[in-house]
């Protein structure tokens, strides 16, 4: 049986997309930083 | 020295997943592997990068007021998200990203979701409703019309008919996102799905200088023009700069808009794998409900949660200030990989025949849901 690898290009090996669920760190994070804000632990933020 | 170019589909940060088996649905990339250590250090340098582009950009922002106000110089008004795609542009077409920047550069997409998540709190519940649920009628409207319109554009310039499918879902709903989903699921050639994410980007490219233009030759509001950029501009990251090179509040607008449409993207990916199924050329769905899950955009439920969370009073208004800065902190790096990852000698490079299926298809849409706004705006829908 053919190795799938091999059929892959030097790209495609090399470029990465983040090994994790990008949606759900996205809304872990944003709950989290929410949470610490609610709480006081991060105080008044500005930009 | 220069690093050679990966295609379309490898600089958007997605590994080819065509070597699977072409009878099993996939499941999306994110889901199968693990959070490596070494993966998450992989990412430090190219996010040091959107960070250090999109601080210059701040800089810039700040030099030109001071030169305009204090020193009375002529300096143009340019605000950082501008900044931010130029500068990322310049180094993306001139030095190049280098290799060990990439894995960081593709985080682009984790800072744009989480700065939608976190611009939930500047939405009360109401306005999600009301702009939300009128969003979902107009969003329905445009996918029906770009579906058909771009099928027949597709037939008409005689483009391989997965690419055209390819084509469709990616100007109908949110660009790249969608076409990487629909890889997935009607298994095209991997030609057609670079030639595909090569003629969005570019259209995304020219909606980022032509939508501003003509928002302002028309006099649209902050919230007519947000809606517009939200329903016409495909790629999630070009419809929410579109949006904010407008104005904050329009960018605000567009996010809204353009959640709404996204949530359509299970449906109508289900709905051309069941066709292309039904020909024998694709896997068969046989869990429908799970497909839907999988392919819904999860930061969507992130932005309600805050939302809802904003609009019971769980914040103080000045928490409600430090999340809104937040979500303008987390958009800056995003916006620097718009640039970043726009490489021009791509978008040039592609055939005529699926960027002008792309063009006429986008004007048309462009066109169609310009008019659905100030319909809504002229009754009243919209303030």
């Amino acid at each position: 049986m053919a190795n799938p690898e091999a059929n892959r290009t030097e790209h495609s090996r090399i470029t990465h997309r983040l090994p994790i669920n990008v949606d759900l760190l996205a809304v872990g994070i944003g709950l989290a930083l929410a949470a610490l804000i609610r709480f006081g632990i991060i105080h008044q933020i500005s930009f | 020295m220069r690093e050679s170019h990966p295609s379309a589909l490898a600089r958007h940060g997605f590994e080819d997943t065509r070597t699977m088996s072409t009878q099993t649905i996939p499941m999306p990339i994110a889901a199968e592997a693990q959070l490596k250590p070494t993966s998450l250090a992989a990412t430090l340098p190219g996010i040091a990068l959107l960070f250090a582009i999109g601080l210059l950009a701040k800089l810039l922002e700040h030099v030109g007021v001071v030169l305009r106000t204090q020193y009375r110089l002529s300096f143009p008004q340019i605000e950082y998200v501008l900044w931010a795609i130029l500068l990322g542009l310049v180094v993306s077409n001139t030095l190049g990203v280098a290799a060990v920047f990439r894995p960081g550069v593709a985080t682009y997409e984790l800072w744009l979701k989480l700065g939608i998540v976190l611009v939930g709190a500047r939405f009360v519940l109401q306005d999600v409703l009301h702009i939300g649920g009128l969003s979902l009628l107009l969003v329905a409207v445009e996918l029906v019309l770009s579906l058909t319109v771009m099928t027949l554009l597709g037939r008409i310039f005689r483009l391989p008919p997965k690419l055209t499918s390819l084509l469709a879902i990616g100007s109908s709903i949110c660009g790249v996102t969608a076409i990487m989903a629909a890889q997935g699921a009607i298994d095209p050639d991997e030609e057609d799905t670079t030639t595909a994410i090569a003629a969005i980007l570019t259209l995304g490219a020219i909606a980022l200088v032509t939508f501003p233009a003509i928002g302002h030759l028309l006099r649209m509001s902050q919230q007519a023009y947000g809606m517009w950029a939200g329903l016409a501009v495909d790629n999630t990251a070009e419809s929410i700069v579109t949006g904010s090179l407008f104005g904050q509040d329009a960018g605000r607008w567009t996010i809204l808009a353009k959640t709404a449409r996204s949530s359509f993207i299970g449906f109508v990916v289900l709905g051309y794998a069941v066709y292309w199924a039904s020909r024998g050329q694709a896997a068969v769905v046989e869990h429908k409900a799970l497909f839907l899950w999988q392919k819904f955009p999860k930061f969507i439920l992130g932005f309600l949660a805050i939302s809802v969370l904003a609009t019971a009073g769980f914040f103080t208004k000045g928490q409600l200030g430090s999340l809104s800065s937040l979500s303008q902190w987390a958009f800056l790096p995003a916006f620097a990989g718009v640039g970043l990852r726009t490489n021009l000698k791509d978008l040039v490079g592609q055939g005529w025949r699926p960027l002008a299926v792309g063009v006429l298809g986008e004007i048309f849409i462009a066109i169609i849901t310009l008019g659905l706004v100030f319909w809504s705006y002229n009754h009243g829908v919209t303030r």
